[in-house]
């Protein structure tokens, strides 16, 4: 019996049903007035605009059709999908057969890759050598997002006047700024050096082992990041503003794009490049490598905390 | 032979001591009802659970250039998680008015006001 009440409470425990701290140390906390009254205002608001009767009826009109027809081709292109993509697995080498063309590649990477390169890590060899404009392609996608969220996000005249902003913009100043807390300023000042020097320690050494742009980017936005946490925004602002942002992603791009442009059309021409290898495991060695992954690394250093900083007050760099 | 044997004891004493932390700081974190319960837990796991972890691969595997890293990132991790916990708590003492109320139920208002 008393197993019973004991398995009872358990599977109620775990469905959620039962706490057992309850009674003990937990202090449900009570719904919150103000927010159930808006809750409540807006599904009133919903279901007066649904409820009238001219826009029921030219809802049901439009999706009697739509609806028909909507599944009918979603159904048509699932099976189309499945079907193409059922084929190309077909065409692919079985488990453990020997793929002659992948091979090709792969042995190339492995055993000239060095000689080729200069780079020690193979991975980034292959990115940043063999297979750099994917990687520039992919330098542009990052910089094309940050431009995206900033169309869709940025403050200025025209959508800065709204009740709804200013709400936000003091509520969230005041609760959620902790830039002023004493502990996160003086571990802040600890912990911000060792992180940038961590990341520039993986954005220099991505020739020679794991690391590399955009690890080593992220670790430096990050970084970036907690250095706005714990010193507010008018310290970044003044080393790192909107045209500051800008010019290092245009120039780390154009930089990329041209460099890498003259080698392979040197490469493609069989000419010789006037770019040294370098001796094998030194910093500076793996001929163009190094200061391609320092331009991915600024690239994506600057979209990350670009994102941050639209996210959380709508601007990079002061409005 | 003996030293070896007390060395991996120690090792699995420390693991499955830290696997018991990580056990409490997961449940704690998903089960407690009050947030300041919950980022406890969490902080448990994050100091307590991951020293212990590093500690036992010091013991088991020797001090090397690896363990000197860890030792590196406990030392990050018991900075970064206080501080972390502290601000979640202050966010929710800013905005949480119902806090106070909590505090006076588990009669830990009488407490303070003793202390001051």
């Amino acid at each position: 019996m008393k197993l019973r009440e004991w398995k009872n409470k358990f599977f109620r425990w775990l469905d959620g049903d039962y706490d057992v701290m309850a009674d003990i140390m937990e202090g449900s906390l009570e719904p919150d007035e103000n927010h159930e009254q808006v809750k409540r205002d807006r599904r009133a608001a919903h279901e007066e605009m649904t409820s009238s009767g001219l826009s029921q009826a030219v809802i049901s009109a439009e999706r009697k059709g739509f609806y028909q027809f909507y599944t009918g081709v979603a159904i048509v292109s699932c099976i189309a999908l499945i079907g193409v993509l059922l084929f190309t697995v077909n065409l692919l080498p079985r488990y453990g057969e020997e793929n002659p063309r992948a091979v090709e590649v792969s042995d190339r990477y492995i055993e000239q890759g060095l000689e080729e390169t200069g780079a020690v890590n193979i991975v980034a060899g292959m990115i940043l050598d063999y297979r750099a404009f994917d990687t520039l392609g992919e330098s542009h996608v990052l910089f094309a997002a940050l431009l995206c969220v900033m169309i869709l996000l940025k403050k200025d005249k025209k959508n800065m006047d709204s009740q709804f902003d200013d709400y936000y913009q003091i509520e969230q100043d005041a609760y959620f700024d902790v830039s002023k807390d004493t502990v996160m300023r003086k571990v802040g000042v600890l912990i911000v050096p060792c992180i940038f020097v961590f990341g520039i320690y993986i954005l220099l050494n991505g020739q020679n082992g794991p690391g590399g742009g955009f690890s080593g980017g992220a670790v430096l936005g990050a970084g970036l990041i907690i250095f706005e946490s714990a010193f507010g925004f008018e310290l970044v602002d003044s080393f790192f503003t909107a045209r500051v942002s800008m010019a290092v992603s245009f120039v780390s791009l154009a930089f990329y794009s041209f460099a890498k442009g003259y080698v392979f059309f040197m490469g493609a021409n069989h000419l010789h490049n006037h770019i040294p290898k370098g001796i094998p495991g030194a910093i500076l060695s793996g001929g163009l490598i190094l200061p391609l992954n320092i331009a991915v690394g600024l690239v994506v250093a600057c979209t990350m905390f670009g994102f941050y900083s639209l996210f959380k007050r709508g601007s990079v760099g002061g409005v | 032979m003996i030293f070896a044997w007390i060395r991996f004891g120690l090792c699995a004493l420390c693991l499955i001591t830290a696997m018991v932390c990580f056990t409490a700081a997961v449940l704690g974190a998903n089960r407690f009802g009050f947030i300041m319960n919950r980022v406890h837990a969490g902080g448990v796991g994050d100091t307590l659970g991951l020293f212990l972890i590093a500690l036992s691969i010091i013991l088991g595997d020797g001090f090397h250039m690896g363990e000197l890293k860890l030792c590196f990132i406990i030392i990050f991790m018991w900075f970064t998680s206080p501080v972390s916990s502290h601000i979640l708590i202050q966010v929710e003492y800013f905005t949480n008015p119902h806090l106070y109320d909590h505090v006076k139920r588990e009669g830990l208002a009488e407490k303070t006001e003793e202390g001051k």
